[in-house]
């Protein structure tokens, strides 16, 4: 059964799953509740998100961090309900005190767009290509407001305008392929702001630019945070992004979330040994002359995912209680969990190594560089 | 194995036996023999660990941009405009820049895969500038090319003992069990079990492929290898392991490799020195330490402070450059950087940066930087430059 088809009823998605339950805080805007979401196809079922919670606060960043396959764009797409129909999806997903699986496909399309906005990664792609930036934009405009098309025209200008674009009368006229790449990330961003969402859902938006084009387009993303004050939902693979852009941050690995809790203590104490992997195969000058950290072996294949702990074939601390049994998420801290059988009382012996480990990555991240303004 | 050769023969020809194919092409390599007697001896001629192997000098490459109703030439793209460096043998060096600043053809003009439009390239004493494929030939088995796309480098229809086997074939290795055993170690050099060769590139994941095409490369037994992004497609923890790969190789065959990136936290980790390229043009050259620590050019400056640093403590405002790459068919005036450099903001827009080019000058120590105010490049000047462009009601509190 897919999402567009589903009727109207609160709990239409899968047989079994738990009836509505209570909505999440009102300082919440979106919350996945025990999310799955998995795809039929020739070569059998796959799992893509496989059980993921998380939280984003009212004008708070949110960062999902992972490698290609760990499920983190499906997770967004699951949200936006943008899967095609070979998807199926089961668990809840609350944004601003609605639940979103249950919703019609109407009611949906009014809340996509206007309440909640998504921009991706290749932005050639996303936009049209034979209609004019600012047509697309207006066409936004309409869709979500009761506006005259001249109306609409003029606040395709005015959101032009503000991602920061010069001379936007003239940009608008203008199709998608008369831009730079990142000329075509603000316009995203521009279509993507004209209704005001509370919350904005960005996959990749730099990974396809220059690092100075990344540089503009994440002050540019701050800024519009700082004034619009809706939320931001940032999916990337580089830490360094997320180090700079969010609050909270999210590590998925095979389809599972396997780190979670406020930015500073997952990058700076990572409890999941996937995180600790991750921030050790970063190049940096200090690892100069050494061999880099590299996590053994290939991205878990959502096709053949390991027994247990999906990370237990690469992982460097593994021993068997993580090839029988699947580990839970584990409170580390008030704010931080993670997915390890390290922090169960059965790894308390086998924790020291961790330990040691994260240690060393403490003492080798690099202080404020000179250079940096 | 000699099959391949028959598919030379077009179709309107009755199709050639194997024998008949071996010997043809024999007789073309006895030919080209003769005409470049270059002796294997000779061409092996040993470059001392530290001199110069690879001389590039006032390199330029252009492309004509043909339009119009008759398709004439209506402007010229300076892709390569005037480059000079040297690369040593048994160093890494890096060659950086945003997409389009002409790195990816500067090294496929090294390589003579593309024609120089002026200038030298010289590779171990011998000038090879302009050289064509059959003049190269004895030279593609010393300098080797790694791409960056795993996926569009490989071609799908061939299996892995074919795609590496390839080269070895073009060199005139013809005896199958050489380039079977040649095959079998360079996949095992890279880390790929030797039963890999009879299986396609689609059977294998990103990093695997990328092993691939190292281990094409590899199998010549080259000196110097021209990296063109090769961990640019890769996730972060599948980098790290092609990157301790190249160095391993690097240790193990001699080898040079010209690095050519995007992505500055590499380069740091990986190269011994640097050539920031920009419009075509080196604007900065120094060693890793030079150009990290006390870096000589406005726009290296800006770049070096765009990397989002993975540690929340140092969160920080950046040096944000304004606008796009000038288009390399219409450069700027003077300094090409002048258009977007915030140096020139801070200096009260002196004239000079807009109509005269500064050169590259060497600044002492081998650190060259093409900028007419090198000495006002500080990090002062920066944080007044990052304060003053960026606007009150978006200031992000440091962490």
């Amino acid at each position: 059964m897919t999402e567009v088809t589903a009727p109207a009823s609160p709990r239409a998605v899968a047989p079994g799953t738990p009836v509505a339950s209570v909505p999440p805080a009102p300082d919440v805007l979106l919350e996945l509740r025990g999310l799955r979401t998995e795809f039929r196809t020739m070569d059998g079922i796959v799992r893509a998100v496989d059980g993921v919670d998380y939280a984003v606060r009212v004008g708070k960043s949110l960062g999902v961090v992972g490698e290609s396959g760990s499920g983190k764009s499906v997770t967004a797409l699951t949200v936006m309900r943008l899967l095609e129909s070979n998807a199926t999806t089961t668990g809840e997903v609350w944004f601003g005190g609605r639940e979103l699986l249950g919703m019609s496909g109407h009611d949906i399309e009014a809340l996509r767009g206007s309440e909640m906005a998504m921009i991706f990664q290749e932005p050639l792609t996303s936009l049209n290509p034979v209609f004019t930036v600012g047509d697309q934009i207006a066409e936004q405009v309409r869709r979500h407001k009761k506006v005259s098309k001249k109306e609409a025209w003029g606040q395709a200008i005015e959101a032009i305008r503000l991602v920061g674009i010069p001379s936007p009368e003239r940009r608008v006229k203008q199709y998608p392929h008369e831009l730079s790449g990142g000329m075509r990330q603000r316009v995203m961003i521009a279509m993507a702001l004209s209704c005001e969402p509370k919350l904005l859902i960005a996959d990749e938006p730099t990974t396809a630019l220059d690092v100075t084009i990344q540089a503009q387009i994440l002050e540019l993303l701050k800024e519009i945070q700082a004034r619009t004050g809706s939320a931001l939902l940032l999916i990337t693979h580089d830490l360094g992004v997320v180090a700079e852009m969010v609050d909270e941050v999210v590590v998925m690995y095979g389809g599972q979330v396997v780190e979670r809790g406020p930015v500073e203590e997952v990058l700076i104490r990572p409890s999941a040994p996937y995180t600790v992997g991750l921030i050790e195969s970063i190049p940096s000058v200090e690892k100069r002359g050494g061999r880099l950290h590299a996590i053994k072996g290939v991205v878990a294949n959502p096709f053949n995912l390991p027994p247990a702990c999906r990370f237990e074939p690469r992982c460097p601390y593994a021993w068997e209680l993580c090839r029988t049994e699947a580990p839970p998420l584990v409170q580390i801290s008030d704010s931080q969990v993670a997915r390890c059988h390290l922090h169960t009382p059965a790894g308390a012996d086998r924790r020291p190594g961790l330990e040691m480990d994260r240690a060393r990555l403490i003492a080798s991240e690099p202080g404020p560089v000179a250079v940096r303004p | 194995m000699t099959e391949p050769l028959v598919g030379v023969a077009s179709d309107d020809l009755p199709p050639m036996s194997p024998e008949e194919a071996v010997e043809i092409v024999e007789e073309q390599q006895r030919e080209e023999q003769l005409v470049h007697a270059l002796p294997d001896e000779w061409i092996k001629a040993d470059v001392p660990e530290g001199a110069p192997l690879l001389q590039v000098t006032g390199l330029k490459k252009h492309f004509p941009i043909m339009g119009g109703f008759l398709r004439k030439r209506i402007g010229t793209v300076y892709a390569v405009d005037g480059v000079d460096f040297d690369v040593r043998k048994g160093e890494i060096f890096s060659i950086v820049g945003e997409s389009g600043c002409g790195k990816s053809t500067l090294g496929r003009t090294v390589l003579q895969l593309l024609k120089p439009t002026e200038g030298k390239v010289t590779f171990a004493g011998e000038d090879i500038t302009g050289w064509n494929n059959t003049r190269m030939r004895p030279y593609r088995k010393r300098m080797q090319i790694i791409f960056q796309d795993p996926f569009g480098s490989l071609n799908p229809r061939m299996p892995v003992s074919d795609i590496i086997g390839e080269g070895l074939m073009a060199q005139g290795v013809r005896d199958g069990k050489v380039r079977t055993e040649r095959t079998e170690s360079a996949l095992e050099a890279v880390g790929l079990r030797r039963s890999y060769t009879r299986r396609f590139p689609h059977e294998f994941s990103g990093g695997q492929r990328q092993r691939i095409g190292i281990a094409r490369a590899l199998a010549l037994e080259p000196e110097f290898i021209v990296c063109d992004e090769p961990v640019s497609a890769l996730d972060v923890s599948i980098q790290s392991q092609i990157l301790n790969l190249l160095l391993d190789l690097r240790k193990e065959y001699d080898l040079t490799y010209m690095f050519i990136s995007h992505n500055l936290s590499v380069v740091e980790y990986f190269s011994d020195r640097v050539a920031v390229m920009y419009l075509g043009q080196v604007h900065e050259l120094a060693t890793v330490e030079q150009m990290y620590h006390s870096p000589k050019h406005p726009y290296t400056m800006a770049l070096l402070s765009a990397i989002p640093k993975p540690d929340p403590r140092i969160r920080s405002r950046r040096l944000v450059l304004k606008g796009d790459l000038p288009s390399p068919a219409a450069p700027p005036s003077g300094c090409r950087f002048h258009t977007r450099c915030w140096l020139r903001e801070h200096l009260g827009n002196p004239e000079v940066c807009a109509t005269d080019d500064p050169g590259l000058r060497d600044m002492g120590e081998g650190h060259q930087v093409r900028c007419h105010f090198p000495d006002e490049v500080t990090a002062d000047a920066a944080q007044s430059a990052a304060h003053s462009a960026s606007r009150v009601d978006t200031a992000v509190p440091n962490a």
